[in-house]
């Protein structure tokens, strides 16, 4: 299929179509409200289910209740929209159901404003919800990976039987560019151990996170934490541009991406060994390749639009190998400029050289 | 002659975990009875909620999925629609249905999701201990209103059976109690069409149970039955509020 | 090489669309490029506008803070977006709604009456498109054929008996500048 110029909501929707999506339940908040616009007209025409819930509250709950029967539901939001679904969350977590959540952020806190901002990733990262559980966090950077990254947040969260946010930002939910419709290709996941379908000649089957008997309730959580285990080992995913001889490591994610990697190709001009590093997977968070990196660089500087909340993550991979730093000229809003983040990393380096 | 058995829905072996005189045993049993009557075991996936109520899949031999305080509606919703083939039931008490989750609950309706809701009401929050809820009567002693239920803190109690025969997407809307055998048959009459109005793709059917809480009240079994009969009816009268079958 | 455009003016004349049809026709020619609109409350006061960014390479940034072109078809998106052409960049203002005024030296200026040219065409909804034919002419990268392969690529199908006359709107555009000339 050629290329198609595409608005990165419209592309997460169309992809989600692709990757099976069977039931989308959804409340309309700016810059994210696309989505559900696209699938009210395509979803009935292809006799899925589609409902315009009263609530992101209720939104998120009917994708508990139709991922409990083994169905590819999603719901999509916006920042303080989501806020409201983070009960729902923990509990899909503990139920251990393959709920699809997608995150068009936008500034906060509270209301805040329609204008992007990269201001949920500790909620998304760390979660809202209440004890201990994680989620699989997918960021892409460009409209072709909202496309890629809607099929493995849905194919990752039937696998691993767990909830999945793809985080988007305002930029890339309104921003159009040629993008292409790939494949969806991965292979289908059994879930008939577990999915509800009725208790027909056998016993019924039971999805539930209460816990009153404290030993099983311990070694659920553990085992949801060998799990998430198994996830880091397996499904961490992240980029790097010039790295390969950075000793200056611009580490950013989402759709800054871009300024990022064009502010290293402007700084490389000015002799300056720049390299950029992005996790597309926000968690698992790639630590390992971030604290290998730190090894050679003299500065990893954290490019981020929000008060630094990827950075804790960056210095904790780090782990104090090298200087750590965080550029963060407004928490949302205009996207830092490439001539903005060049400046940051030519007046840090001057430093760095002087020794200072 | 077979005189007695335990409905076939039951696990075996389960015991009941509610205290003595609780109307949730028989509203229980009474579900189970109609979904060994009408054969709907295989085909049922049931939506509990939090509360009292919660224990219920401990109880029954069927699909099942909890849902947050006050979202049974939503997630059955979600079930519905993704199985359209499937009997989806809700199972919930009067704070989860109609207080933290009224805007589900009522919206359901609105949008006539073609699923069963049972709702017990027992003027009180049971599980936390008897504090103030939605149906809590005026003048009632809670632990939360240790003066009695009065307009100027508290304002009034809800009356859901009626609520929910307003909205247009209800095929059904009854309320019931438990307190006496001839009521007792009353109810599951109710509950079966609540039932049937779903396997009809009529719209929401739903019942309201106005139930015991002895332990709460501070009552005996038989003086809470009483208290069902003297004080609630008189607030929450039982009675059939609609029935598209029968316009 | 990297070159970037806004298209501004109110509701209804049509810049989302004619940004769309720009990025489209930088995309059949196999460039890279971005589209991004102001969008949400933005939308309800004031301009509509939409930039949009070509590149040999992979786009930089989406949203830049100085634009090469700004296209502007009403006074005040005129007012709002001149300080934002680059040194050198270009304007091009619908001058059937804004004044014919030249604030800054160090930019050139193309004031067309487009509206006036869109209504001569007997579709006043046009007036895009002729921004665009305008556009064509003042932009070395940009030329009315791979505009004319997105117009048709753009227009749905049942919509395609429209498109003789938006031929007629971007080639009277592109002639503007030679008939004022």
């Amino acid at each position: 299929m050629a290329k198609e110029l595409i608005k990165g909501n419209y592309a997460i929707a169309q992809a989600a179509l692709n990757a099976g999506c069977e039931c989308y339940f959804g409340y309309p908040i700016t810059p994210q409200t696309e989505i559900g616009e696209y699938l009210s007209l395509k979803m009935p025409e292809a006799g899925l289910a589609y409902v315009s819930a009263e609530s992101e509250i209720a939104a998120i709950n009917m994708v508990l209740g139709a991922c409990s029967t083994g169905a590819r539901a999603m719901t999509t939001s916006s920042s303080c929209a989501v806020s409201l679904m983070q009960e729902a969350l923990s509990y899909a977590a503990s139920d251990e159901l393959p709920v699809v959540l997608v995150n068009v952020m936008r500034a906060g806190p509270g209301l805040g404003s329609i204008y992007p901002a990269q201001g949920d990733y500790y909620q998304s990262v760390y979660g809202g919800g209440n004890g201990d559980y994680r989620m699989v966090v997918y960021a892409p950077s460009n409209v072709q990976e909202c496309i890629e990254l809607t099929y493995k947040t849905f194919y990752t969260a039937h696998k691993y039987r767990t909830p999945v946010i793809l985080l988007a930002d305002g930029v890339l939910g309104q921003m159009m560019e040629p993008a292409e419709f790939t494949q969806y290709s991965y292979p289908p996941v059994d879930n008939s151990s577990w999915a509800l379908c009725g208790a027909n000649g056998r016993a019924g089957k039971k999805i539930c996170s209460y816990g009153p008997d404290e030993a099983k309730h311990i070694q659920h959580v553990k085992d949801l934490f060998e799990k998430y285990k198994l996830i880091a080992e397996r499904e961490v995913m992240y980029e790097e541009y010039m790295t390969d001889d950075a000793d200056f490591l611009l580490v950013g994610f989402g759709s800054i991406a871009r300024h990022l990697k064009a502010s290293v190709k402007v700084l490389r001009t000015k002799g300056i060994k720049a390299g950029m590093f992005r996790p597309i997977t926000l968690f698992p968070f790639p630590e390992k390749r971030l604290n290998e990196l730190a090894d050679r660089c003299r500065e990893v500087m954290t490019v981020e639009m929000n008060m630094g909340q990827m950075y804790t993550d960056v210095r904790l991979a780090v782990n104090g190998k090298t200087k750590t730093t965080l550029l963060n000229l407004r928490p949302a809003g205009e996207w830092m400029s490439v001539e903005e983040i060049t400046e940051a990393v030519e007046k840090s380096t001057e430093k760095i050289y002087a020794g200072i | 002659m077979l005189v007695f058995e335990t409905p076939k829905s039951f696990k075996k072996d389960f015991k009941y975990s509610f205290c003595k005189g609780c109307d949730h045993g028989v509203a229980i049993r009474l579900i189970a009875e109609l979904i060994d009557e009408m054969g709907l075991k295989g085909n049922t996936i049931l939506t509990t909620s939090i509360g009292c109520s919660v224990t219920m899949y401990d109880f029954l031999d069927l699909d099942c999925i909890e849902a947050p305080h006050g979202r049974a509606m939503a997630v059955a919703t979600g079930v519905k629609r993704a199985k359209p083939d499937k009997f989806v039931l809700t199972y919930q008490g009067d704070g989860d249905f109609a207080s933290i989750g009224l805007a589900e609950s009522m919206h359901a309706a609105l949008r006539g999701e073609n699923v069963t809701a049972i709702c017990i009401n027992n003027t009180t929050y049971g599980m936390t201990g008897g504090q103030l809820g939605p149906t809590t009567l005026m003048g009632q002693v809670t632990t939360t209103s240790p003066n009695g239920r009065n307009r100027e803190y508290y304002g009034y109690p809800i009356r859901i059976a009626e609520q929910i025969a307003l909205c247009d997407g209800t095929a059904y809307s009854a309320r019931v109690s438990l307190d006496t055998v001839p009521n007792i048959k009353k109810a599951k009459a109710a509950i079966k069409k609540a039932f049937e109005v779903q396997l009809k793709g009529l719209g929401t059917g739903f019942v309201e149970i106005l139930s015991t809480c002895p332990t709460n009240w501070n009552m005996t079994p038989e003086q809470a039955h009483e208290r069902v009969r003297n004080e609630m009816m008189k607030v929450f009268p039982p009675g059939i509020y609609k029935d598209v079958t029968e316009e | 090489m990297e070159e970037n455009f806004i298209f501004a003016g109110f509701g209804g004349q049509g810049v989302l669309l004619a940004g769309k049809i720009l990025a489209n026709a930088f995309m059949l020619e196999g460039k890279n490029v971005t589209w991004y609109p102001c969008y949400g409350a933005e939308m309800r006061g004031g301009t509509v506008n939409c930039e949009i960014v070509v590149s040999n390479d992979e786009v930089s940034s989406v949203h830049k803070k100085d634009t090469d072109f700004a296209i502007v078809l009403n006074q005040l998106s005129f007012d709002k977006f001149i300080s934002r052409v680059k040194a050198g960049g270009t304007i091009i203002a619908n001058s059937s709604l804004v004044k014919i005024l030249k604030p800054r030296s160090d930019i050139k200026y193309i004031f067309a009456p487009i509206t006036e040219m869109a209504q001569k065409l007997g579709e006043i909804k046009t007036a895009n498109i002729v921004a665009l034919g305008v556009l064509a002419s003042a932009c070395h990268q940009l030329t009315t054929e791979s505009l004319h392969k997105a117009l048709e690529y753009v227009l749905p199908a049942h919509r395609k008996y429209l498109l003789p006359l938006n031929l007629e709107a971007l080639k009277s555009g592109f002639d503007a500048l030679a008939v004022a000339g």
